[in-house]
């Protein structure tokens, strides 16, 4: 089974992903759009949200939702540090000896972490293991339309010391002060999940763990993209930069085999994507599609995904 | 008779950027503009393999091991890409500052890819040659290859999200020409070309995927708009386009 969803969401005043500082410059992540005017093709910088940096909180809330399940988390991904068992120092805390198979190694990690299940890990040592994510993100984009209305927009603080007569601090500057480039927009995103992926072997082919173990972690992975989106936890500065605003509009599409919704960026995404659907059924494949946006919201038309993978016996 | 083959046009809407690792088994942070076409057959690989229930990704022999997408690369006689519009390389640089237990450490990395964003919805068409031999002696039919092209999720990274619109499935015939015009990538060896476009050292897949250490190389020629090429071409017809195939 395969789920994919667009998200299309309104952040007013965030800094959810900054890259870069200068100074006392911090920077929003920023792509270049090519937009056309008076026939002319024009670069215009807009700010963005890296899918690394989606796929980050969502392991997060994939840490929290399996360990509420009773189910193994490994301490670095515990901690929101995702080496993934990059090499020896970090696979030998799960395994110890390692194995000199990459079989082993593959069910070592698989067994100890439901995070390097789903999201998979590069051992890269020899021989090298790798297991791709069985979810993927694309990067949060304005929406195409109004793309040219995004803005990205420095703000000034500062932040202030106090200091007496007695002060032996020298010249330390009694303040500093800092911009933070904060975004707004309308964007949108995809996300992919192959549940079939979970618990089973990138070599074999062959489950690694039993079947209940499986499901459990399938739907621990689904409860995580539903508490992510849910609670509009991603991205950074939230404690001070939360964005005003929330998701406008969603489509969830579950499959037998892979299927990606149209991307929310492109206004005809809706249509597309039911017009695409159809296509499956000449397949004799069955799939299921629910929008939200004025008569639903986001919450609902999740739920309703997640039932119908349940009746499908997907967990 | 002039044996017919099979092809497989697949339309596809990128979400935006893809992120093309030039050498993708390494730390190198170099991107690639345009498509090679060992990622449209690893695209193609993975919808496959899901409708065979086979997860493998990685298959070991020994002290070998290759991409299980190489399983399936012998479907294919000829892969290549139409992009439309000039898509854009960008990379932000990232300064890394990380306090961990008592080491304070600081790095400088950027992350290029290419910015796939324009005018143009459909910005790109990727054209499968099948080999019906090949086909015929697999496990796999015609009806799974095409449910497979509607189920690409993703060209190279796991950010590279795209979308299959439309696909179109029908006979073609190959041929030799002297003179065509076409907008689709092609190799850039024996030709003339008159017209736009970029050319990008690629991976010849034929040589084997996974593996790129010794992988033997080829030039591809990615046009801008329409091109006209001279040589001596094999060619394909499909849909009122041609596409220049590999001498
Ligand atoms: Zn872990």
């Amino acid at each position: 089974m395969f789920l994919s969803v667009g998200v299309r969401f309104e952040a007013n005043v965030e800094a959810l992903n900054m890259v870069e500082t200068a100074g006392n410059y911090g920077k929003h992540r920023r792509v270049p759009y090519l937009v056309e005017e008076e026939g002319k093709l024009k670069t215009v910088y807009v700010p963005a949200m890296s899918g690394e940096s989606l796929a980050h909180a969502y392991q997060e809330h994939l840490v929290r939702e399996a360990l509420s399940a009773g189910l193994p988390v490994c301490d670095d991904c515990q901690r929101g540090e995702f080496y993934k068992s990059m090499n020896k120092v970090h696979l030998k805390k799960k395994v110890d000896p390692i194995p000199d198979n990459p079989k082993s190694i593959e069910e070592a990690i698989v067994k100890a972490c439901v995070v390097e299940d789903v999201g998979g890990f590069l051992y890269a040592e020899k021989p090298p293991v790798r297991r791709s994510s069985a979810f993927q993100v694309s990067y949060a984009l304005p929406v195409k339309s109004v793309a040219l209305f995004a803005t990205s927009e420095p703000q000034l603080h500062a932040r202030h010391a106090q200091m007496d007569a007695s002060s032996k601090k020298g010249n330390a500057s009694e303040q500093m002060i800092y911009y933070v480039e904060t975004g707004t927009a309308l964007y949108g995103f995809t996300f992919n999940l192959d549940l079939d992926a979970v618990g089973v072997s990138a070599i074999t082919s062959k489950p690694i763990l039993d079947e209940d173990e499986i499901k459990k972690r399938r739907e621990a992975s689904l409860k995580a993209l539903f508490r992510m989106l849910s609670s509009s936890q991603f991205g950074a500065k939230l404690s001070r930069f939360f964005p005003v605003g929330g998701i406008t509009e969603l489509v969830v599409a579950a499959t037998d085999y892979p299927f990606v919704v149209t991307s929310p960026i492109y206004d005809d995404y809706i249509v597309k994507t039911k017009k695409r659907l159809e296509v499956l059924r000449s397949f004799g494949e069955e799939s299921f599609l629910a929008v939200a946006g004025e008569e639903k919201v986001p919450e609902e038309a999740l739920k309703e995904a997640i039932d119908y993978l349940h009746e499908k016996g997907a967990f | 008779m002039v044996p017919l083959t099979l092809f497989l046009k697949v339309q596809l809407r990128p979400t935006g950027i893809i992120a093309l690792r030039a050498l993708p088994q390494s730390k190198m942070r170099t991107a690639l503009r345009y498509v090679p076409p060992t990622t449209l057959i690893g695209a193609i690989a993975y919808p496959l393999l899901h409708i065979s229930g086979n997860r493998g990704e990685t298959t070991y022999e020994k002290k070998n091991f290759k991409s299980k997408a190489e399983s399936v690369m012998s479907l294919f006689k000829w892969v290549t890409i139409k992009t439309e519009g000039r898509p854009k390389l960008y990379g932000s640089l990232l300064k890394i500052n990380t306090i961990y237990r008592g080491k304070v450490q600081s790095a400088v990395t950027s992350f290029p890819f290419a910015v796939f964003y324009g005018d143009s919805t459909n910005s790109l068409t990727a054209a499968y040659f099948v080999d019906e031999d090949v086909l015929s002696e697999s496990t796999y039919s015609t009806k799974d290859l095409e449910r497979a092209s509607w189920g690409i999720t993703r060209l190279g990274s796991r950010e590279s999200i795209v979308s299959v619109e439309d696909v179109k499935k029908g006979k073609v015939q190959l041929r030799e020409a002297n003179n065509v015009k076409t907008a689709y990538a092609f190799p850039f060896k024996g030709v003339n070309v008159q017209g736009k476009g970029t050319l990008q050292m690629v991976v010849d897949w034929r040589s084997g995927i996974g593996d790129y250490s010794n992988a033997k190389r080829m030039v591809m020629f990615y046009p801008e708009g329409t091109v006209e090429v001279q040589g001596r071409l094999s060619i394909a017809e499909l849909d009122g386009e041609v596409v220049v195939l590999a001498p």
